[in-house]
């Protein structure tokens, strides 16, 4: 069987990540949050995948390329113009050669496979089987009503009424050829096309209740990291890496090839460091930390509850909590991310779309990539840096003749 | 629900048949039967009871063939005997067929076939599919072309797979709303129900859709579609998960698929013939002293009729556990002893109903599988009939008994004059409209259910509490949360509070409270002094309650807002989110669910 994974999306509520990368390619507890779909994908027996690209595609394309890695073949189908979920599910007709097919979103994180649950209900039911699953709001999703066969009755597009909780699509199907067609006749609008289906009692669910998140927000990129570190049990450390005196280890710490770690550094599990990385003398990495590959962090930096893309480099005797830092970032000695109010209230974060409520009483800094932050500069918590920004070190004493 | 596989081999394949329909019995287990086509004949040997039952008897397993069907069966259409049991065959005995589904129109294809001179041998719905194949290929000489003409003018549902001795190496299926799936093999080709029937031979499934037939042999396969016979084409899936998965249909566990069973639980108790109930009722009526008796959850069944038949006949019917019914209870002629049990083998339950036919009294029972020991045993057999209950845990089973006792209790009490025609009927059209109900709160409330369940994980002991009958709701309640959490729990009255039990109370002890509906004032006003009482001693106030309470809003630290529903069936939605909310904590608990430790599906040992 083929899937299909839609990775088209600009994402533009995760900037200032997704100014530079496409979202799936956002890491989460160390891997691109697509590789937990591929990885299940291949679990589950699919050995051919199409993923539909658009805004950064390479950033996917160079990262996986064409999959022999995960035991798949992975084609990129370039979505041009971006013209919706319906259309760029269609444009995968061809490849798909009337087989039923299984549809993924590639922004949608599962802890575990939940692809197996959706074949086994297709083997069941022989028709369209949705991955259900329930979600801490349901605003975004809409609602989905299921009889005791698993067969969705009725779904709720854009739930209003906040008395209801239910189960809701999780963003894998598993899809008769003859979706395409159904595509078709409702001019590619997706919603409709499950409406038509639900109609005609011929859309079942499959539930997960393994972890799962939508990654919406900056923010969710630490729930989602939270959610994946979780679940570990063991620590992970590959031969190559040398601990130097006195480093000290505990829990779940899953350390890649070739890090060093300096004297009298303190790693605290679940946290993750990526290859090739540097972690300086005295540190505390503190539980949900996960450095990207080729991550530098300066002597006596803390480290807590925070996601660092790859290859930056963190001044020493920083702070950085509840934050997501990019690639390539620069930060100077003694930077600190402020990450929660006295009082205590939670912490509020600027978008486009205005001021949102992030839901959490203690968030740092989301940082793009390619960004300098100067020595000694304190960030406010719930800060968002553009892309590129360099802000200047904060002198206070300047040449004294 | 049936299970049906086909096998299709160059060598003998009765082994592998036999096998796969083994899987398969967790779909039905009230009959079983197999057709192997050998020697240019079709053997067919079935009969009543489990494929091992029926094996003893009718040795399937020394059949022979390379072709051939079976079937294990849940009864639908036509009682639990030998001749309704699949397969079934056309007269000259040239077609064998099986079947899962229900065809909506098998009257007037009967009565078609009937004046046709075809003399039918079982009650079934089935038996018309064979007959008319029969008569198709008479016809037309070619059995893909009667195969697809019989099917055509079927409605309703099926999954079915057949031999011919006109073909002595080909199976045929077809799919129409029950599922169907292909295994290929180099041993041999499947069709049948689910994946399980063939995962241990092969892991190459071909998925058949509604509306398609195949045509199977050992070498080869095709599918086609009923309507125009266009091939399709579809290439095989590898399977890469396990059995397991499969048989839950979608969910996550046996357990929440019977909670969201229920629906239809509570429909089909509805559906139990009037005549039965009222002969129920009668008895009642009739006895000295009647018992209601159960064990562990249709014990707490049991407590809830209790409160039904006070409240509802004005009768006293104790709820007597089982195992301690011979030592409890006064029993003799003229007495009626009513058993209530999903399996009908609990051992206790048929000792004590043993005990009570000694003494003398007249027995009666409420069971879920037909020709269990305790439907032979007893006098008088409600059968309940709510599908197969696979997880250890008792829901859906526990739900249609109180059902069936609450419409025993409406019928007796118009018997003895205690209960208004107005009052009868409003509970009629309560439990009417249930399903539905229950059908929108499992959707509406699952993901609020969930958020309490992880919120309120951290107490490792409870209290459930309630007044009238919601106090055997709680402890009911009480049973599940221990059985699938292994939480310490306790059901108690809410009454019971200040009498010595308060003394446990503090910010530790979860306290859950089965608030009634305004409407119940007493009890309701009851229950919330209760919740006072447990609040001011820094207790943490954990309740259900209905939409408008206002009053437990407030006294409620954390809880669950229910939808409005009428007074009679306030308690059953409340049990079911408990259920639920076990469920929930369950999980988030990493527990095993369907199979707790330490625990069995029907005990049937002391």
């Amino acid at each position: 069987m083929k899937a299909v994974i839609l990775a088209a999306g600009r994402s533009e509520r995760l900037k200032p990540f997704t100014e530079t990368r496409a979202k799936p390619m956002i890491r989460v507890a160390g891997q691109p949050m697509l590789e937990y779909s591929l990885r299940g994908l291949a679990a589950a027996g699919v050995t051919d995948v199409l993923i539909v690209v658009h805004h950064k595609g390479e950033t996917i394309s160079s990262h996986f390329e064409h999959g022999a890695r995960f035991g798949l073949s992975i084609e990129y189908i370039r979505q041009d113009p971006l013209d919706g979920i319906g259309a760029a599910v269609r444009r995968c007709e061809k490849q798909l050669g009337g087989d039923p097919f299984l549809l993924v979103y590639g922004d949608v994180l599962a802890t575990g496979n939940p692809f197996k649950n959706v074949l086994g209900q297709y083997t069941e039911t022989g028709g369209a089987v949705a991955a259900l699953s329930l979600p801490t709001s349901s605003a975004e999703f809409g609602n989905v009503y299921v009889d005791h066969d698993m067969r969705i009755t009725r779904l709720v597009e854009k739930p209003t009424n906040p008395q209801v909780s239910n189960y809701v699509f999780a963003g894998f199907y598993c899809l008769p050829a003859s979706f395409l067609g159904l595509l078709a006749e409702v001019r590619n609008d997706m919603v409709q096309a499950f409406q038509r289906l639900v109609q005609q009692g011929a859309l079942y669910g499959s539930l997960w209740d393994g972890g799962w998140i939508d990654i919406t927000r900056p923010w969710q990129i630490l729930d989602a990291n939270r959610l994946v570190m979780e679940a570990w049990e063991r620590a992970e450390i590959h031969t190559s890496v040398k601990l130097e005196g006195n480093a000290h280890i505990e829990g779940a710490v899953h350390i890649e090839e070739n890090v060093r770690i300096g004297a009298g550094s303190i790693l605290k599990g679940p946290c993750y460091i990526g290859r090739d990385s540097y972690i300086g003398n005295n540190t505390l990495i503190r539980e949900f930390t996960a450095l990207g590959p080729e991550s530098i962090v300066g002597y006596g930096t803390e480290l807590k509850n925070c996601v660092l893309l790859g290859r930056s480099i963190l001044g020493r005797l920083s702070y950085i909590g509840d934050s997501v830092i990019g690639e390539r970032v620069h930060l100077g000695t003694g930077v600190t991310t402020v990450n929660h109010f006295d009082d205590g209230r939670l912490v509020p974060f600027e978008s486009e779309e205005g001021v949102l409520s992030s839901g959490h009483a203690k968030l740092g800094a989301f940082i793009g990539d390619d960004v300098v932050i100067g020595a000694r500069n304190v960030l406010a918590p719930g800060t968002r840096v553009r892309a590129g920004t360099r802000v200047e070190d904060l002198i206070s004493v300047r040449t004294i003749l | 629900m049936c299970g049906i596989s086909a096998v299709t081999s160059r060598s003998d394949a009765v082994q592998m048949l036999f096998e796969s329909i083994k899987s398969l019995e967790y779909r039905g287990y009230d009959s079983c039967g197999v057709a192997m086509v050998s020697g240019g004949e079709i053997a067919v040997r079935k009969n009543v009871g489990g494929v091992d039952e029926v094996n003893a008897r009718e040795h399937l397993t020394h059949m022979t063939g390379t072709t051939g069907v079976a079937h294990t069966r849940w009864a639908t259409h036509g009682g639990v005997t030998q001749a309704n049991a699949h397969p079934h065959s056309t007269t000259d005995g040239s077609f064998s067929l099986v079947h899962n589904g229900i065809i909506n129109n098998y009257g007037e294809l009967k009565e078609e076939l009937t004046a046709k001179g075809v003399r039918f041998l079982s009650e079934t719905d089935t038996e018309v599919i064979v007959h008319l194949i029969g008569m198709a290929y008479a016809e037309f000489g070619d059995v893909e072309a009667a195969f697809i003409a019989a099917l055509r003018r079927l409605e309703g549902t099926y999954g079915l797979v057949m031999v011919t001795r006109h073909a002595p190496d080909t199976v045929y299926g077809a799919r129409q709303g029950s599922p169907l799936v292909l295994g290929l093999s180099e041993r041999g080709n499947f069709v049948a129900s689910d994946v399980n029937a063939f995962l241990p031979f092969t892991r190459d499934a071909l998925v058949l859709e509604d509306g398609e037939y195949a045509v199977v042999t050992p070498t080869s396969h095709r599918i086609a579609r009923l309507a125009d016979r266009q091939p399709v084409t579809r290439k095989p899936l590898r399977i890469q998960w396990d059995a397991e998965t499969s048989r839950k249909g979608g969910y996550s566990h046996y357990m929440l698929k019977e909670v969201f069973d229920q629906p239809q639980t509570v429909q089909n108790a509805l559906n139990v013939p009037q005549a039965h109930v009222e002969r129920l009722a009668d008895s009642i009526r009739a006895s000295h002293q009647t018992y209601l008796m159960g064990v562990g959850t249709t014990h707490y069944v049991a407590l809830t009729g209790q409160y039904l038949f006070s409240k509802l006949a004005g009768r006293y019917c104790p709820a007597v556990s089982s195992d301690e019914f011979r030592e409890l209870a006064m029993v003799g002629p003229g007495d009626l002893v009513v058993a209530i049990s999903q399996s009908g083998e609990t051992y206790d339950t048929l000792r004590s109903t043993q005990f009570a036919k000694e003494k003398g009294a007249e027995t009666a029972c409420i069971v879920n599988v037909m020709g269990s020991s305790l439907s032979l045993s007893a006098g008088q057999v409600i059968l309940q009939a709510s599908g197969p209950e696979i997880c250890v845990v008792s829901t859906k089973a526990a739900l249609a008994q109180m059902i069936i006792l609450h419409r025993v209790a409406l019928a007796l009490g118009l018997k003895t004059g205690r209960l208004e025609r107005a009052t009868h009927d409003a509970h009629y059209a309560a439990l009417k409209g249930f399903p539905a109900q229950v059908q929108t709160a499992l959707n509406e409330q699952s993901g609020f259910v969930r958020n309490l369940a992880e919120r309120t994980v951290h107490f490792k002991n409870w209290l459930l509490l309630g007044c009238g009958i919601y106090q055997a709701i709680a402890q009911e309640a009480s049973l599940k949360l221990k059985e699938v959490t292994y939480l310490h729990s306790e059901g108690i009255p809410a009454g019971f509070l200040k009498h010595g039990t308060l003394a446990m109370v503090d910010e530790r002890l979860g306290c859950l409270f089965f608030v009634p509906p305004r409407a119940d004032a007493s009890l309701h006003d009851d229950t919330l002094n209760a919740m006072q009482i447990v609040k001011a001693r820094g207790g943490p106030v954990i309740g259900w309650y209905f939409e408008g309470d206002t009053g437990a809003a407030k006294l409620v630290d954390d809880g669950l807002r229910l939808p409005q529903v009428p007074a009679p069936v306030a308690p059953y939605l409340e049990l079911i989110l408990a259920q639920l909310f076990s469920y929930f904590t369950a999980l988030k608990l990493g527990r095993a669910i369907d199979k707790p430790r330490n625990l069995a599906k029907s005990v049937t040992v002391p």
